[in-house]
């Protein structure tokens, strides 16, 4: 039990940070992602001998700290007090996304892709999943990631496009 | 600007990021996982009343446009609770004409959209211009896309007049979308 303790405090140590930059990018609040990949580790150290012999378990982390976001919101979806991050979709760039500390543009320009574009976008540049692995995680085909990838990247282009023209004086 | 650059302007922002609870707290909260784990049936039982509260929630007669008793599970299902919260359980991505019809009989200006949204013509819908940060959260305090349905509630005590909301379902119930409008005849029928 004290090597599995070690083994799953050096796991927590070296992947916490991108777990929850992760999970921030799939659902926009910095406070809910830091709660819910909480919870995600605590179950990875509860299951830590079969969690630890996952071929990705930052990917498991990241994957359950998602499932929890939904069984979370099914359970109390009629008490009507979760906000929902991804509403921001509406606001303009630049108004952000409360309690996050990432540039509040790039954050306002993720949360207007669909749901799962962010996940793809999170799973591949910040776990830094290959396509194959993403795929895996999320369920779906290789296909259908790279096709959610390349809209996802399309889009932030043409959000953030302006902007920076904007800011370089010609 | 590159995928490259796109991919590192990402990965950069949110390197002020960090996880702050401490290994000891993940560990002592895995000892509670463990336990409930080894309650047979409690996991069990709760599925079934959750599943149950589902079933009376589809089934209540005369509050869904489309949900009768004895009919298996509509498309959509609208309910509108006490407190003036509407609820919307979307199953399929069809008639969302009957779904704006059925929310603005609630008392929601909205406008549906299932399918690309670039698709509709004319376009009679604008952004409305009044928002702050905030109001939209208030107004759908929750929404919770999924694998065979979404679900979603309005409130519509929280629009300020002239504003109304888009529900867009472009491709499947993984990626709904909803939006604050400008109301107008075109767009959410007043």
């Amino acid at each position: 039990m004290g090597t599995q303790r070690l083994g799953f405090a050096e796991f927590y140590r070296e992947s916490r940070d991108d777990c929850l930059r992760t999970v921030l990018i799939s659902v926009g609040d910095q406070d809910t992602a830091q709660e819910l990949v909480a919870e995600a580790f605590a179950r990875a150290c509860a299951s830590w001998r079969t969690v630890s012999r996952h071929p990705a378990p930052a990917a498991w982390v990241v994957r359950t700290a998602l499932n929890i976001s939904i069984s979370r919101w099914r359970r109390h979806r009629r008490e009507v007090a979760v906000p929902d991050p991804s509403a921001v979709a509406d606001l303009p760039a630049g108004d952000g996304v409360a309690g996050s500390s990432v540039d509040p543009r790039l954050m306002a320009a993720l949360m207007r892709l669909s749901a799962r574009q962010r996940q793809v976008v999170a799973l591949r540049l910040l776990l830094d999943l290959d396509t194959r692995a993403t795929a895996e995680v999320l369920g779906i085909s290789p296909n259908t990631v790279m096709a959610h990838m390349a809209h996802a990247l399309s889009a932030l282009r043409n959000d953030l496009a302006p902007e920076r023209q904007h800011e370089s004086p010609s | 600007m590159n995928d490259d650059e796109l991919a590192t302007l990402v990965k950069t922002s949110v390197t002020d990021v960090h996880m702050t609870t401490p290994a000891d707290q993940i560990i002592s909260r895995s000892h509670a996982v463990r336990t409930r784990r080894r309650i047979p049936g409690l996991a069990a039982g709760m599925a079934v009343a959750a599943a149950a509260v589902l079933a009376v929630t589809a089934l209540l007669p005369g509050r869904s446009a489309t949900v009768r008793p004895g009919i298996h599970l509509s498309a959509w299902t609208v309910i509108k609770h006490a407190d003036g919260t509407v609820y919307v359980r979307i199953n399929q991505l069809r008639d969302p004409a009957g779904l704006q019809r059925k929310l603005r009989a609630e008392g929601v200006p909205a406008s549906v959209v299932f399918g690309n949204p670039l698709n509709v013509q004319p376009k009679p819908c604008q952004w409305y211009h009044g928002a702050v940060a905030g109001l939209l959260p208030k107004v759908v305090p929750s929404i919770a896309p999924g694998q065979g349905h979404a679900i979603l509630a309005i409130r519509p005590s929280a629009l300020p007049a002239g504003a109304g909301v888009q529900i867009i379902t472009p491709t499947d119930l993984s990626s709904i979308g909803v939006r604050l409008v400008s109301t107008s005849q075109g767009c959410t029928g007043s």
